[in-house]
């Protein structure tokens, strides 16, 4: 019986070939990735002034996506590190979704913040030139840190479910084969290579913490470090955090909901996992909400009067329908969703999952370039349209493509490893059923 | 019927004349007014000022050439030279060597600018009359400043009695009054004497001032400055941060407490990165 049940969780975790539906979602992916690397061939050849950014809004959605990227990343820490520390076991099924996003999303972090370069052949002035006060240089440090980090902690718990891949050559190709062959063929399932994992995986799981913190913490001193209206509060790093545990399990939210009608996995994500998801985004999303309370009341009791423009700005002016539509939808209607049992359901929960996305990656485009077109000198003496920001279709094309290009690592991902632990399925598995004997 | 047909011819007169005369007032006034400067008896020029009125307010009126004269505006030998206005409406003009003799003739000038007519503008023209004069500035041991005002009266200079001017120490970006008085008043020997009670300005790195006499805005003498150089300021030794380790330091140079935290958190992490890859070959070796 109990063979059977093992049998059976292999055969449900192993990977799937695409269907119809699949192939058609990798064409669209591989076709938005082709219009993106188009475009900034495009940008290559003709240089930033192809954007709209301009002397003043020299920032755009490049940073804007930039920031999302990393902020998305978090969740890898968040699903696999907290609450792996603190013995929590129904994440398990959740924890590879949550790295392959991690690692996804932190890699295109890397690639756009290249693309918002004029002069990418540049990029190595960096660490010729770079400076250690500089909080660039922080970042480019934490990025690559936490990238390593986040392969490490997608890899280690991979080893055993290589072997049981390795096992059903069947149904793999041959291409397959040799990178399973090559990344786990040394795993034999000895209890020495199983202490070894564990002890690794409890390294990481603590290492990633601060780390992650880090990576956030330094992102939003970009700006924070910067004397700007809007930017200039002590708030910055913890804001920022929370903000990106709340876009991490938004995104945990979509792909779980995804992957189990998809791949048929209902048994495995169950309504128990979007019901503990739900809350644990309620309650990051009212974190969330506390911040924002936070970074705008305080200043507009004070109204200074370059932040009263700023403010003015996103209440009232250019940018409110942008700034109410991201707080409703990144925070406001997620919480009404999934505060009541019914909203926490896969499907109610998909949609608050896929408005916290959304209004999340419009909150980073507030936060990056309100501040730009409010500076404290008066713009002077510049054409008309460098009071305003509205990205051209090579900055939207660069944009979509890194997006889809995310969704393609984390679908091609899917079609060679299990999105689900194998190994450690059966492992709860056999432990509930000795529990329960 | 007479009556109705001159109405009408009246009435298409009067449109005519009224569409004529708008079209003449398409164009504004320019307004031109100058001022002769010699600063510190070495060098004279000429500053003329462009503006005009634009629904009551004046606004200056930028690249307007200008041509100025001495003495006479119709003699072309009198022509000093010519200049543009600049965004502020002034148009600057050095005084040429060649004016030296026309300069020498009399101890009283006029001088005169001409405007050239654009589309927006018509020709506009200006004068100023000025004496020559000039400031003489002297100080004793115990720091007081003695400025006279002379002016050329046939070949000798006569002191001056009851001209208003300033005595100041030059800075950066403005005067400084020597002392809490702005403005001093030469008496019958055409002379002030002022205190100089600024002790421990910074100067130079020798200590080095200057202090600076001027006549501003003069009706017969224009603008007359005299400056000399004193070492009555404290002495400034600037003290480079260049090389210093700190925050905005340059490449290489930053705080020690810092690149030791950043040094040993970046060695730290990494070590356990670099472990942890030693720890894969062991799992390796172990499956072998």
């Amino acid at each position: 019986m109990e063979n059977l049940e093992k049998e059976q969780i292999v055969q449900d975790l192993l990977p799937q070939e695409f269907g119809k539906q699949g192939k058609i979602w990798v064409a669209c992916l591989i076709a938005l990735c082709l219009i993106g690397f188009a475009a900034y061939c495009h940008q290559l050849s003709k240089g930033l002034v192809v954007t709209a950014m301009r002397d003043y809004a020299s920032w755009g959605i490049y940073i804007s996506n930039f920031v999302f990227f990393v902020a998305i990343s978090l969740v890898g820490s968040l699903i696999t590190a907290v609450l792996r520390l603190t013995d929590v076991h129904w994440s398990t099924p959740l924890t590879r979704i949550a790295e392959i996003i991690a690692v996804s999303a932190i890699t295109f972090a890397s690639i756009i913040i290249v693309v918002d370069m004029g002069r990418p052949d540049r990029f190595y002035n960096l660490f010729l030139h770079g400076r250690l006060q500089s909080p660039i240089v922080w970042d480019v440090i934490v990025i690559t840190t936490y990238f390593f980090i986040s392969l490490l902690l997608l890899y280690f718990p991979l080893l055993p479910d290589l072997k049981i891949m390795l096992k059903y050559k069947e149904r793999t190709s041959k291409w397959m084969y040799k990178l399973y062959s090559f990344l786990g063929s040394f795993w034999k399932d000895k209890p020495e290579q199983f202490k070894i994992t564990d002890k690794a995986i409890n390294i990481l799981s603590i290492t990633i913490i601060p780390v992650a913190f880090s990576i956030h913490t330094v992102t939003s001193w970009l700006f924070a470090t910067t004397y700007r209206p809007g930017w200039d509060s002590t708030n910055f790093g913890a804001y920022f955090i929370s903000g990106a545990f709340l876009v991490g399990s938004g995104g945990v939210l979509v792909a779980m909901y995804v992957f189990r009608s998809h791949y048929n996995l209902k048994k495995y994500i169950t309504y128990d996992h979007f019901d503990k998801m739900g809350k644990v985004v309620v309650m990051l999303a009212l974190l969330y909400l506390y911040f924002n309370v936070n970074e705008f009341l305080v200043p507009a009791f004070k109204m200074k009067k370059p932040e009263e423009e700023h403010l003015r700005g996103l209440f009232t002016g250019e940018f409110a329908p942008i700034f109410w539509f991201a707080i409703t939808t990144s925070m406001l209607l997620p919480i009404l969703i999934l505060v009541t049992k019914k909203g926490r359901r896969p499907f109610p929960a998909f949609i608050a999952g896929i408005l916290v996305v959304i209004g999340s990656w419009f909150k980073r485009y507030i936060i990056v370039t309100p501040t730009l077109l409010h500076p404290f000198l008066p713009m002077r003496d510049v054409p008309a349209n460098y009071h305003h920001y509205f990205p051209t279709w090579e900055e939207w094309a660069i944009c979509i493509g890194s997006l889809a290009g995310a969704l393609l690592v984390i679908t091609f991902f899917a079609r060679i490893f299990p999105i689900i632990p194998i190994h450690e399925t059966i492992t709860e598995t056999e432990e509930h059923e000795h529990d329960k004997k | 019927m007479n009556t109705i047909k001159n109405k009408y011819i009246g009435v298409i007169l009067l449109s005519f004349f009224s569409i004529v005369s708008f079209a003449q007032d398409a164009k504004n006034d320019l307004m031109l007014s100058m001022g002769y400067y010699n600063n510190n008896n070495l060098t004279q020029y000429l500053v003329a000022h462009a503006k005009t009125k634009i629904d009551g307010k004046f606004q200056m009126v930028p690249d307007v050439t200008i041509k100025f004269f001495i003495n006479n505006d119709s003699a072309a030998t009198n022509l000093l030279g010519t200049a543009v206005t600049n965004d502020k409406g002034d148009a600057v003009l050095m005084m040429p060597p060649s004016a030296k003799a026309e300069w020498m003739k009399s101890v009283k000038h006029t001088f005169a600018i001409v405007s050239t007519p654009t589309k927006l503008y018509d020709e506009a023209k200006g004068t100023v009359d000025v004496s020559k004069a000039k400031l003489k500035i002297d100080t004793t041991d115990d720091k007081k400043i003695i400025v006279t005002l002379l002016e050329l009266k046939d070949t000798a200079w006569v002191p001056v009695k009851g001209v208003d001017l300033k005595v100041a120490i030059k800075r950066l970006d403005g005067d400084l009054n020597v002392n809490e008085t702005a403005t001093f008043t030469t008496d019958s020997t055409g002379t002030i004497t002022a205190e100089f009670k600024r002790d421990s300005l910074p100067g130079d790195k020798d200590g080095n001032l200057t202090l600076i006499a001027k006549v501003e805005d003069n009706d017969i003498y224009g603008n007359l400055t005299a400056e000399k150089v004193v070492k009555w300021g404290s002495k400034f030794e600037y003290v480079s941060q260049f090389d210093k380790r700190t925050l905005f330091a340059r490449r290489g140079h930053s705080p020690w407490w810092l690149e030791l935290l950043a040094y040993t958190i970046v060695v730290s992490v990494w070590s356990v990165l670099i472990y942890l890859i030693g720890q894969i070959r062991k799992i390796k070796k172990l499956g072998v």
